[in-house]
């Protein structure tokens, strides 16, 4: 039985972190276990920040996780990540995309975007581990650009705390993408889950 | 195995979906068979889901011109005796109003439920209203679910009630159920098919003064019947513990916080909780026997003390020695969370919180600050940001003529247009309800000297533009009203309306024409223009703008976004446009102080055009002084 794991995922716009929630849902209830969670859809789309919640287990009841007690965090875009890093819990663990998206707002001159390793140690400070992996190159290695979502699952995957079989989010991603993607998809799965095995180590 | 899918027939086995799936399958379990909405968020994928499997499943379901529409529509169903719902946003409630107020006089034939997504924090509203107040002015009982299990479960149920009280029914769903995801059980589906009949009953459907002064009373008496009801409704629920000095009556969707914050604290023994699914009327009984067993309650609800002000009421009424605690502790704005009931609980029960929030706030501050901002923004290659600079470049010109001091005024409205609040357009000085700009315009006409520009968009334009388009002309309004016709409900989601030819159900409409509208409405100055072509769209609506009287310019060009979307799938590409480095002239920045697309950054000192976000649509090209951009 599990009691209560939580799950942020963070991100922009057009990458897909919604899909990747939905994903990560169906995978855990056809493992049989209960799921809620919620995002912001509406105004977030044009390019602003999103985030979906994710939260498994059977001490679960409301659709957002408390402040302090997040169990994964998961920044598709490292700014994004650090928005939220104050949903960690003490043993939290983040997994981060290293490729920035620069907002337009810097262009306008208005705010300046913060060196990596500036964000690096602001999560360090909060987090019992930061895996980092370009997600954004890994998923053109694997063939598609769009496909930095499912990489960031796969590595979420890699940390291997998940309650969910890796086989039934396999199953998940090859139900939820035509013949002619999924292939990719599962292989930019594949690369997330390996460039984090390979960070742990 | 065929995959499970929110239209099948498989009692017991279990879904994962979005809170608005499981609000349609709760009406398709119940066998709804006519549906109406007009979109808005946190609403817009009931009947988005619903037309999906309208066909399939023998049901007629419309995206109907706005809410009071849509509203009749389903009434209008009930009247002939088949199950119907409308579903809208808190706001689409108030366009509403006018027939609620009414229909809950008439007693429903066929079941008749009203969805209302309220926006607790206003992620994507113009303001956070209650509308349980809206149906406390009607007599309209209200269901308000715990969990997307729940609302599932109380769509389906709402049939049966509305049917077995005679009585209009209304959901109310807040943005975490309606955007929150859940795994659902599936019931049966309801596969009865009612052919609908109208009988003629002119002192139940006819309100002159005289039919009013018959329902009143008949209505009234149907909400006595409810209200000795709810008690027993498995919706509302007491959870008695034994050494409670503390009671709380958790209301709708704070009940899953509650049980968190209880858990959190420790304090599962220490707390009476009482489950409140019918916030109106409220189930009396057993408020009363939690209230007489402790010493202290805490009303936990979203939004505004309804709930709170009614148990204050029965405290007064039966003199009962309580303290009621409510708003005092927990937020009257913005959305609850188990830390916003855990910090009302523990200030009550005088323990610490489990963690030490103020730190963890003083850590979001850091970590915010040091990051810029990223608010949505136009996208793109979106017409709406050629009709602005188009818009604006005419209305400062003609503007300069009355006066060095002059600003035009840009009465706004509400639709992805609204963006251009921001920088660089600062067109939208106004911002009040769906066709409130036309409206607003209207007034001010009278009253300043200024070049008065109003816009909305296609949608809106259908849903409330024309009664004030009608006014300017009727009253001589000397206006400019521009139309954002970019063929889509774009802000909630790409929904067609009567301007797109098309219906929820993917059928050929008649396609109306704004521009025919307005003449139609007796309007003398009508033009069409093509927004990219920069030029003489600027020219026109500098026209329309000299025009004494009401103006209408119809500026139509593509939603960027539906646009790519179609064209990747006929396989077409995009050719973005690129800035030449030798032409351009570090520190001009024109095309990025003007247009502010996305796609455009500052790279170092150099300005470039990020390819694959670039559309192509080559306005950056019409407004660089230096012909410096092109296309490859
Ligand atoms: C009464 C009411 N109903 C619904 C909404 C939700 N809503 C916000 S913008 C919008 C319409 C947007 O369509 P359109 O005017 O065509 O502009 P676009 O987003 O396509 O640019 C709607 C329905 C609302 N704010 N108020
Ligand atoms: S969704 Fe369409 S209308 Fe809305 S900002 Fe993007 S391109 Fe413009
Ligand atoms: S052509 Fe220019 S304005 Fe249009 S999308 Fe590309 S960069 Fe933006």
């Amino acid at each position: 039985m599990v009691e209560e794991f939580n799950i942020l995922l963070a991100g922009v716009g057009g990458q897909g972190v919604i899909l990747m929630s939905e994903l990560l849902g169906k995978a855990a209830i056809a493992d049989g276990l209960q799921v809620r969670g919620s995002e912001i859809l509406g105004m977030a789309v044009r390019g602003g920040s999103v985030t979906s919640i994710i939260r498994i287990g059977d001490d679960v009841h409301g659709p957002l996780i408390p402040q302090g007690k997040c169990d994964v965090l998961i920044g598709l875009e490292p700014s994004e990540a650090l928005r939220d890093v104050s949903y960690l819990s003490k043993s939290g663990l983040v997994i981060l995309n290293t490729t920035p998206i620069v907002p337009f707002t810097v262009s306008l001159g208005q705010g300046v975007y913060p060196a990596l390793e500036q964000i690096l140690e602001k999560l360090n400070d909060v987090a019992s581990k930061v895996i980092t992996l370009d997600a954004t190159q890994t998923a053109r290695d694997a063939g598609s650009m769009l496909a930095v979502n499912i990489v960031m699952l796969g590595a979420l995957f890699g940390v291997e705390l998940l309650p969910i079989r890796i086989a039934t989010v396999k199953e998940t991603i090859e139900a939820r993408f035509p013949a002619k993607t999924a292939a990719a998809n599962v292989k930019a799965f594949d690369l997330g889950y390996q460039a984090c095995q390979q960070a742990v180590k | 195995m065929k995959e499970l899918t929110i239209s099948s027939n498989a009692p017991g086995q279990r879904l994962f979906v979005l809170g608005n799936e499981a609000i349609a399958r709760g009406a398709i379990e119940a066998g709804v068979q006519v549906v109406a909405a007009y979109p808005g968020t946190p609403s817009s994928e009931i009947l988005g889901t619903l037309a999906g499997v309208a066909r399939e499943l023998d049901m007629y379901v419309e995206w109907s011109t706005n809410e009071k529409t849509a509203f009749e529509v389903a009434l209008g169903a009930s009247i002939c005796g088949v199950r119907a719902m409308a579903a809208m946003k808190h706001v689409g409630v108030n366009v509403a109003h006018d027939p609620l107020m009414t229909a809950s006089h008439i007693g429903a034939r066929g079941g008749l439920v009203l969805v209302s997504a309220d926006d607790p924090w206003a992620w994507s509203s113009q303001n956070e209203q209650d509308s349980r107040y809206i149906a406390l002015q009607g007599y309209i009982p209200v269901l308000e679910p715990s969990s997307v299990q729940e609302a599932k479960d109380m769509m389906a149920d709402a049939f049966r009630l509305s049917e077995e009280f005679g009585q209009l029914f209304m959901l109310r769903s807040v943005t975490r159920i309606s955007h929150g995801r859940g795994d659902i059980v599936l019931g049966d589906i309801s596969r009865e098919r009612r052919k609908g009949s109208f009988e003629k009953d002119p002192d139940r459907l006819a309100y002159v003064p005289r039919v009013a002064r018959i329902n009143k009373p008949l209505m009234l008496q149907r909400f006595e019947r409810i209200k000795k009801a709810v008690d027993t409704l498995s919706y509302n629920q007491l959870h008695m513990a034994d050494r409670a000095r503390l009671g709380i009556i958790a209301c709708g969707l704070s009940y899953s916080y509650t049980l968190e914050a209880v858990k959190w604290l420790g304090v599962e023994d220490r707390v009476s909780i009482l489950k409140i699914g019918t916030p109106h009327p409220l189930p009396e009984e057993l408020i009363i026997r939690l209230l007489k067993s402790v010493e202290e309650v805490l009303v936990v609800e979203e939004l505004d003390p309804f709930v709170e002000l009614h148990v204050k009421a029965i405290v007064g009424e039966h003199n009962i020695a309580v303290e009621v605690h409510g708003k005092d502790v927990v937020p009257r704005i913005g959305e609850l969370s188990t830390r916003k009931v855990t910090e009302a609980m523990a200030t009550l029960i005088k323990c610490r919180p489990p963690v030490d929030f103020a730190a963890l706030d003083r850590l979001e501050q850091e970590a915010v600050s040091l990051l810029p901002s990223r608010p949505p923004a136009l996208c793109p290659g979106c017409s709406h940001r050629a009709s602005f600079r188009a818009i604006t470049t005419a209305a400062q010109r003609v503007a300069r003529e009355y006066g060095d001091d002059v600003e035009p005024i840009y009465p706004g409205d509400i639709g992805c247009y609204t963006l251009a609040l921001n920088p660089p357009q600062h067109a939208v000085d106004t911002c009040i309800c769906m066709g409130g700009g036309f409206g607003l315009a209207n007034g001010m006409a009278h009253v300043v000297e200024a070049p008065i520009i109003a816009h909305l968009g296609d949608s809106t334009f259908f849903h409330s533009g024309i009664p004030p388009l009608i006014n300017a002309v009727y009253n001589k309004a000397n206006i400019t009203m521009v139309v954002l016709d970019n063929s889509a409900t774009a802000m909630t989601g790409f929904q067609p309306h009567p301007g797109t030819g098309c219906t929820a159900t993917g059928d050929e409409a008649v396609a109306l024409k704004a521009e025919d509208v307005a003449r139609a409405c007796g309007v003398k100055f009508v033009e069409v223009v093509d927004p990219f072509d920069l030029k003489a769209a600027t020219e026109t609506i500098e026209k329309a703008i000299r025009f004494p009287g009401p103006a209408v310019v119809v500026s139509r060009g593509p939603c960027a976004t539906i646009e790519l979307r179609e064209k990747r799938q006929a396989g077409e590409k995009v050719a973005p446009y690129y800035i030449d480095q030798d032409k351009c002239h570090p520190g001009c920045d024109a095309c990025i102080k003007l247009l502010g697309c996305p796609a455009i950054l500052k790279q170092a000192d150099r300005t470039v055009i990020d390819a694959p976000l670039c559309t192509g649509c080559g306005l950056c090209a019409q407004v660089c002084p230096y012909k410096a951009i092109t296309q490859e």
